[in-house]
Formats: structure tokens, sequence, C-alpha cells
């Protein structure tokens, strides 16, 4: 009803864009701004004379294709795991009525509330342990790890809501179970799948305490891990330069994250409330 | 004779095929148990193992102490220091958090021009790292080169050393983590929101019930439990925030945004005291329990 006469709920929103953009804003800007610029008062948003200094600095560093490659590596590959292990275990949840069910379950979920930095002590252990500290291989089992509670919690509760009618069929012309989740399932959850697959790749990309705590050399870091270390390397900050890295460890994700935005949201949306 | 037979086999089939379908949701479940089991719930169990442990790198051996670890470091000055800093921390974000993420929620519920856009936009700090936002907010409020304060030396007012400053500090980086954790309970409660009945609204108006009314009385009531809720995502992330903290104040300056999470970077990596740090990972623990049970119990849906 009279919606249109009740205009308040601008003011929310007003204050949302405003707090959320203005931090990534004022960086961004400030990015594009020379040195000198940056200390001038009164600040301006727009760079008075703006340069692509920075970004050239950062993108030739030493080292810098190295953390790339690190991060995207290790975000593709844990992501793809954990995705994969997920829908699998969602299909044996969502599918099949066993007798460990529900205690397997919640053993796989529970660990969804253990806060990442909290491990890092035992996990350091571990790792240790067995002589992986300082390998991808430590990095990518526990970025895995981490992700799969929320995977699976997603998934088996869309894999529920798709009718088993088809797999029926499909079984009774012989599809195997493999066949049934590659070609019916998997088909059929896509926007889930996108959901958990960019949830995933977002939680690998900033990681921060794992690899902070499990890597020792400079060819290891991702690039948060960088990103933190840049403050330390400069003496008198090059602050252009810090900007630029932080926008260029951003984008790609931000990127991901317009292109499927829909999905995101509205998975994101589901998985908040269970 | 010889059809009995194959009628057999088959029945001997059909039952060693029923025997390998019961197992077949435990291999699919398998890949994902092993890493869940074998690196969360392990190090989770094994770091609680560590706290009743002295480990000593200057030790040959690691006796088993009982809660001795536990006293020892409840004694310590800066433990008990760090604790209050955290409280200080988490009531701060959670507050702020909530009051943001209310507000957020209502503003996207109840807008109908460009309301995916908007909602798009909420997100975006969930996507950015810690680490990004620690470094956005330092430079924010950097004395020098922070917007902040090149807007008050604008105004014409005197600069202020947020950085430098304990009560400062605090502030500033209960802003940055608020900032970073706003979003995900602003959806939560969005989804409260959402599942509401809107003829209930109209009834009201028509009633006579004013706006304050309607959000006091029928709103905040009906979505209590996803209020229960996000205060405990709050909770949770400011409890254990780590990211946003060490790059952005370090604990500093001295110690005085300190919070426990960083307490126990600092005791495991920096001092090597791992079962100290293994005592402040339960204590961290135990705290997001009891909070959750806390918060559920208050929270309660009476409807």
């Amino acid at each position: 009803m009279k919606r249109g006469r009740d205009r308040l709920y601008w003011i929310p929103l007003v204050i949302l864009v405003v707090w959320t953009i203005f931090p990534l804003l004022w960086g961004v800007s400030s990015s594009f701004k020379t040195y000198a610029d940056i200390y001038r008062v009164p600040p301006s948003i727009i760079p008075p004379d703006p340069e692509i200094r920075a970004y050239q600095v950062v993108l030739t560093s030493r080292g810098f294709s190295t953390y790339v490659f690190n991060s995207t590596f290790l975000a593709l590959t844990s992501s793809f795991i954990a995705v994969a292990c997920s829908i699998l275990a969602a299909y044996g949840f969502a599918r099949f009525k066993f007798r460990l069910s529900t205690v397997l379950f919640l053993l796989i979920l529970i660990p969804r509330i253990i806060p990442r930095a909290s491990l890092i002590i035992p996990l350091f252990q571990m790792w240790a342990t067995v002589g992986l500290l300082d390998s991808y291989a430590a990095l990518i089992v526990s970025y895995t790890a981490t992700a799969i509670p929320f995977n699976t919690m997603v998934l088996t509760g869309f894999f529920r809501g798709v009718p088993p009618a088809l797999e029926d069929a499909a079984s009774i012309d012989g599809a195997s179970i493999w066949q049934r989740i590659r070609y019916i399932m998997i088909p059929m959850s896509i926007p889930a799948i996108i959901t958990v697959s960019v949830m995933s790749l977002r939680e690998a990309w900033n990681e921060f305490p794992f690899v902070l705590a499990l890597t020792t050399s400079t060819r290891m870091r991702t690039l948060p891990y960088q990103l933190f270390m840049l403050r330390d390397a400069m003496g008198i900050e090059d602050w252009p330069v810090v900007l630029a890295f932080t926008a260029l460890t951003i984008a790609p994700i931000l990127g991901f994250y317009i292109i499927f935005q829909k999905r995101v949201t509205s998975g994101l949306v589901s998985g908040a409330i269970k | 004779m010889a059809e009995t037979t194959a009628i057999e086999v088959n029945i001997k089939k059909l039952n060693r095929y029923k025997r390998i379908k019961k197992t077949i949701p435990y291999w699919l479940i398998l890949p994902a148990l092993l890493f869940v089991v074998g690196v969360l719930w392990y190090s989770v169990l094994y770091g609680i193992g560590m706290s009743f442990f002295r480990i000593d790198l200057a030790l040959p051996d690691t006796p088993f102490v009982g809660l001795e670890n536990f006293f020892n470091l409840f004694g310590e000055e800066r433990f008990i220091h760090s604790f209050q800093r955290s409280l200080i921390f988490v009531g701060g974000s959670v507050g702020l958090g909530l009051l943001l993420s209310f507000a957020f929620a209502q503003g996207l519920y109840k807008v109908r021009t460009f309301a995916g856009s908007f909602r798009g936009l909420a997100l975006v700090p969930y996507l950015v790292s810690g680490v990004a936002t620690a470094i956005m907010f330092r430079f924010l409020f950097s004395r020098t080169v922070g917007f902040v304060n090149q807007f008050l030396v604008t105004l014409g007012l005197e600069r202020i050393e947020f950085l430098g400053e304990p009560s400062w500090a605090m502030l500033v980086i209960i802003l940055a983590n608020t900032w970073f954790i706003v979003p995900f309970s602003t959806l939560i409660l969005l989804g409260g929101m959402q599942a509401l009945d809107p003829d209930l609204f109209e009834v009201a108006l028509v009633e006579g019930a004013s706006k304050l009314t309607i959000l006091f009385r029928i709103i905040i009531p009906l979505i209590k439990p996803m209020i229960g809720i996000s205060m405990i995502w709050l909770t949770f992330a400011s409890f254990n925030m780590f990211d946003v903290v060490l790059p952005l104040t370090a604990g500093g300056p001295g110690r005085a945004t300190e919070v426990l999470a960083l307490y126990m970077y600092r005791l495991g990596f920096d001092f090597l005291r791992f079962s100290d740090g293994a005592v402040v990972m339960t204590v961290i623990l135990l705290l997001n329990i009891i909070t959750s049970v806390f918060y559920l119990r208050v929270f309660k849906s009476e409807v």
C-alpha cells in the first residue's frame, strides 16, 4: 500500500551507499594520485593530476607475478576440490537414507562455526609434524577443508529441492550413481554450484591467517600476505603504490561478483538463514 | 531345477547389490568427511589437547599439567588486558553492526527502484579481504594522508592521532571491522523481513498503528530469531577477528588493540608459547559457544 508516500527508507539507503563506497572510492582514487597530491589539503576525490605510476610500480615489482600465480592457483585448486567433494557429500545426504546420516551431517556442518584464525596454532603443529610447512599441499588441504562445511550445507539444501523423478527414470534405464550426478543433478543445480564456487574462491583468494602461519618463504606468499608485508618493506609508505596493490587484489573477485551477482546474493540469503 | 538355481543366483546377486547399495552414501560422503575431520576436527581437538600439556621448546618432553596453563594465563596481566580489549571490540562492533544492518535491511526491504543494485552493493565489503579492509581504513585515518584528518584540517580543526591514541585506535578497528562484517548480518535480517506477511502491515495501518508501533510491535518481535542469528554472526566474527586488526594496528598503540585472536597469534608465533596459545584458542572457542547459547536462549522465537 501507500509505499510511495513513505520516503524515509531512503535515509538508511544513502548511509548504506556512502558507508560502503566511500572507503573503496577514496582508496582507488588515491591510487591514481601523485605522491605529493596524497598529502594535499583540502582533499579531493578526483585526482588533480591523475597518473598510473603506482600501477606500473606494482605490476613490474619483483615477485608480483608469483603472488598472483599463488593466489590464483590456490584459490582454483582448493575451490575445485572443495566443490567436488561437497557435491558428492550433498548428493549422499540429499538422496539416501542411512543410519549415520544425521551424525555425519552434523560432523561436517558444525566446523563451519570454528573460526579460521583460532586454528593456526594446532594447524601449524600438524603441518610441521608431517613436514609440509611452506608447501602448496598444506594450504590447499587447509583451504579445502574450511570451504566444505558451507558448500555441503548449501548444496544439500538445493539437491533436496530437485525432484527425484528424473533420476528415478534414469536409474530404471540403468544409469549409475555417477551418471545420475553428472548428467542430472549437476546440470539441474548450476545456480547453487556457481554460488558455492564463488564463495569458495572468495574465501581462498582473501585468506590471510593460514598463509601467514603456514608459510615462511617469500615465493609462497599470496596477494593478501604480500599486501600485509608491503607496510614493512618500504619504510616510508608510498601510499599510491599500496593502494594500487589493494585495488588489484580486490578487482578480480569483484569482477566475478558483478558477473554472478544475482546467483550469489540469492544463494547467500538462503545460506544465511539456515 | 535349472530354473530355480537361476533364480537363486539372481537373488544372491540382488542381495549383494543391496549390500553394496547400502554403502554408497558412505562412499559419497567420505572425501568431504576426511577433509573436515582430518583438518578441522583434528586441529580443534589437538589444540584443546595442547592446552593441557606444557609444550616448551627448551624442554625435552611435554608433561601433562592439567589446568595449570589456564590458571597461569588467567593470572597474567596481558591476558586479562587483551580479554578486556576483546570485550570492548566485540561490544562496539555488535552494537554498531546491529544498528547499521537493521537500518540497511529496512531500507533494502522497502526500496523498489534499483532494489537489486542496492542489495548487491550492500554485499560488496563481504568480498573484500580483511587485509585490504585494514589497509583502506589505515589510509582513511592516517595522520597525514588520511581523508578524515585532511577534512578536519580543512574545517580548521586540529589533526587527531587516530592510530596513535588508544581509544581512537579502538574506534578505528571497530569501524573497520563493522564495515567488513555488516553485509552478512544485513542479509540475515533482510531475509527475515522478506519472510513476513505484508498483509500484516496493511491491517496494522488500517487499524491506525503508527510506523514506530509497527516497527517495535510487529517487525522486531517477528524477526527476533533473525536478530539473534545476526548477533551471533556479528559476535563470532568479531571475537575471532584477526585479518582486519593485525594489518591495521598490529595491536598498537602499545597493546591498546591487542584483541584475543591477536594475542593468541603473538603467543604462538612470536613467543613460541604454544600451549598458552592453545589455551587462548580454547578460551575463544568457549566464548563462542557461550555467546551463541546465550543469544539462542534470549532470542528464541515466541511466535
